[in-house]
């Protein structure tokens, strides 16, 4: 009878404990992003979230796998992080889900974010049939990054707003510093450096009848430029640098060009700072012409029904999160332009040093006629950038010429 | 009352291994092949499509190259694998110096993570990566290690002769004279290329785009081939193991009745040792053949570099319709062609056991 009570006096306790400490837990809001922004995230995180919402502890989640595939997994599984990035090249499929929560009641009752705060283009990028499903942190364009000094030392011209893709490919071919020193360019079989060029020449995303557009001269035209780089060996692919990526082939100063977005000017800070960097639009197809871009945003979204069971805590971390002083916080590392509308004409435009003039560069590029947020809607991203992507690879290496390998491209998308 | 406790007893000790099959096994099994007549893609299940997935498969020109590919990867990888797994158990049965050395650094790689290695492999085979560096060279000094080689042999062949002459039982290759040769033909090697009376071939850079290639080699696409050469590099050591724990059981007698018998090195590998461990080759074929059928890791971390069409195969054609096209999963195709695979992996092994690879024992 004893030994009966003792052991119901304890579980007691054990219970009574557990109650309290319970009482006592904070609530923990999940953050998932890309596992390459961890160092900057961590830094926000703890200089501008930690402690500001009471009873909330945010933890950063860094994903290695595909992000798509980890939210699609995560959502259908119910275990989605409170809180987690969204691209713009498939917002749409997974605003298609059902299981990710509109916003637009959060933000008529938000203090701080309010529609019509955030640039216009990036609000509409992520609303679907009249609902908003996710906040743009930021967003980036791509320009041309060139070495001032290689051009001086060749006595070629610096690009400038004005080239043509002849005069460009001119430039590049006058720079380019073969066989010893350094390559004109860096230039990678990639779709998403690929096809601003094209839409620049009028390639549409499809074509009106909803088939595939590659097949068009303007797409034919453009890949036959593009490549045209590395096929006379005035560029090299960054693999065949021995770069990881065409942004650190320029960094180590093995290629006097490279189209990359903000996301270099970090890099270039912490690795070579005294590199002696300009910033230029990428060049149009013809004298006048339309210099086209590609939006990158990417934005903050969350699941319908967080494990956390608090919504209200999670769009409290958003708010906190695309804030002025975060956004100008960000910016002035240089890692990505602001959202907000009103931070547009932030002081940081106007310094002079080249990490804040690539910044304005970049910005300004955002803003041609012709930069559009780019959206897959039925096609997958996946199948639109793989095709057009391998038939580049195939005109580069001279194993199809542009008319089969585009001809074959245009095919496997309307597979 | 007590065979009905031993029956507990034993249902509690299965229990374990029954659940995880109940749940891993039968419980997926059953979801997807239900799965397979629908359009479900992880969010919502519209209509019952019927064969509809089963139809489309084999109309998606990707899937029917995934089948080809996964055949072609299982058939050449699984018979290179066991073949030089076999080679190399003979060689570490024997007697030889420095054997534990040897045991340990053959089996390295497939120790290593697949994924590490696969990148390495990657680096390697960059355009101007280390394989096309060594290919590179040859190209260059080909002359030269032909020369070496030639003279290395002759060196040796005169030695050899002239100490039988002399009545002295002296091996083909000896050592002390093998030593003797090697230091002779490097010598005159060297002197006939610094006088330029070996020419060397002008340097030409090999730039063979091992993985970003849709180049054939005897109708087998380049990165597939790449993939296969890392696939045989990795498992043949774990096959060799296994090889080697069978050769150990081996009687000695059976090799002293076939040299009373006056049987040659080659009779005694084909006529003694591959039926005394025919169980264990059943296995290695069989493990080799549904590895190698699913292969999904090389594949999808090749995947990054490589085009699509040259390196697909039925495992990565599941994921890639899964979460590789970048719009909502198509849980119907994936499922359907999962279970394409599951049918062609049974239907593979089955006739392995026909054509005689069974577990069937030298003795009976």
């Amino acid at each position: 009878m004893r030994k009966i009570l003792l052991a119901l006096v304890i579980v007691g306790l054990v219970v009574g404990v557990g109650l309290v400490g319970f009482g006592q837990d904070k609530v923990t809001i999940r953050l998932a992003g890309y596992s390459g922004d961890t160092p900057l995230m961590q830094d926000v995180l703890s200089r501008f979230v930690a402690d500001k919402i009471p009873g909330v502890e945010v933890v950063w989640e860094p994903i290695t796998e595909d992000f798509l595939a980890f939210v699609l997994r995560t959502l259908s599984a119910g275990t989605a992080p409170d809180v987690f990035y969204v691209d713009l090249g498939w917002a749409k499929t997974v605003a298609g889900t059902g299981l990710v929560e509109p916003l637009d009641d959060y933000m008529a009752s938000s203090a701080i974010l309010n529609k019509g705060d955030l640039i216009p283009a990036l609000e509409n990028a992520f609303t679907f049939d009249g609902k908003i499903y996710a906040i743009s942190k930021d967003f980036n364009s791509l320009v041309m990054f060139y070495n001032k000094d290689m051009f001086d030392e060749m006595g070629v011209a610096y690009p400038s707003d004005d080239d043509t893709w002849v005069t460009f490919l001119g430039k590049i071919a006058m720079v380019n510093n073969q066989p010893n020193k350094w390559y004109g360019a860096c230039i990678n079989a990639d779709a998403a450096r690929f096809l601003p060029f094209a839409f620049a020449a009028g390639m549409p995303f499809l074509k009106d009848d909803g088939t595939g557009p590659f097949d068009l001269a303007s797409a034919k035209q453009a890949a036959d430029w593009y490549t045209s780089f590395n096929r006379l060996g005035i560029s090299a692919t960054s693999a065949d640098i021995g770069a990881g990526w065409p942004g650190a082939a320029f960094i180590s100063e093995q290629a006097a060009t490279c189209i990359e977005g903000g996301w270099l000017i970090p890099p270039i800070r912490n690795e070579n700072p005294t590199l002696n960097f300009g910033t230029t639009f990428l060049p149009s197809p013809w004298e006048g012409g339309p210099h086209s871009n590609y939006l990158f945003t990417v934005g903050y979204a969350m699941p319908t029904s967080p494990a956390s069971g608090r919504p209200d805590l999670a769009f409290k971390v958003i708010e906190i999160l695309t804030s002025p002083e975060v956004q100008n916080y960000i910016l002035e590392s240089g890692h990505a332009i602001p959202s907000r509308a009103a931070l547009l004409d932030s002081a940081y435009f106007q310094q002079k040093d080249d990490f804040a003039q690539a910044t304005k560069k970049v910005f300004e590029a955002t803003a041609l006629p012709g930069t559009v947020p780019f959206t897959f809607g039925e096609i997958g991203q996946g199948v639109y950038m793989g095709a057009v992507g391998e038939a580049l690879t195939l005109i580069m290496q001279g194993e199809g010429t542009v008319e089969e390998a585009m001809n074959e491209a245009n095919a496997k998308l309307s597979q | 009352m007590k065979r009905r406790g031993e029956w507990v007893s034993a249902f509690i000790f299965l229990l374990p291994l029954l659940f995880t099959l109940a749940v891993a096994f039968i419980y997926a099994f059953v979801r997807t092949v239900y799965f397979s007549f629908t359009d479900y893609n992880l969010f919502h299940i519209t209509k019952f499509v019927g064969l509809d997935n089963y139809t489309q498969l084999f109309a998606d020109y990707r899937f029917v190259l995934a089948l080809t590919h996964s055949l072609v990867y299982a058939i050449v990888v699984t018979a290179s694998q066991t073949f030089l797994a076999l080679l190399l158990a003979v060689v570490l049965n024997q007697k030889i110096r420095g054997l534990t050395f040897f045991r340990a650094s053959y089996y390295v790689p497939s120790v290593a993570s697949s994924v590490a290695i696969t990148l390495i492999f990657i680096w390697l085979m960059n355009r101007k990566g280390t394989i096309n560096w060594i290919l590179t060279m040859l190209g260059r000094y080909w002359p030269l290690i032909i020369t070496g080689l030639a003279l290395v042999i002759l060196v040796q062949w005169f030695q050899v002769f002239s100490e039988r002459r002399h009545g002295l039982p002296a091996r083909a290759f000896d050592p002390a004279l093998l030593g003797i040769s090697l230091l002779i033909g490097a010598v005159v090697t060297t002197i006939l290329g610094r006088f330029g009376i070996v020419h060397l071939y002008p340097m030409v850079d090999v730039a063979i785009p091992w993985l970003t290639t849709r180049k054939m080699f005897l109708g087998i696409p380049l990165p597939l081939l790449s993939i296969m050469m890392l696939n045989i590099w990795t498992t043949t050591p774990t096959m060799m193991l296994l090889l080697l724990a069978g050769l150990q059981d081996v009687p000695q007698e059976l090799y002293e009745a076939a040299e009373m018998d006056g049987a040659t090195p080659g009779q005694k590998l084909f006529h003694v040792t591959v039926p005394a461990i025919r169980p264990l080759l059943f296995m290695v074929i069989t493990m080799g053949l549904i590895g190698t059928l699913q292969v999904f890791d090389q594949v999808a971390i090749t995947a990054g570099v490589a085009p699509l069409e040259s390196t697909i195969t039925l495992a990565y054609y599941v994921y890639w319709n899964m979460f590789g096209s970048g719009g909502l999963p198509k849980v119907g195709m994936a499922s359907a062609a999962a279970l394409v695979l599951a049918a062609l992996t049974l239907v593979i092994v089955f006739i392995q056991r026909r054509l005689g690879f069974s577990e069937k024992g030298w003795y009976s």
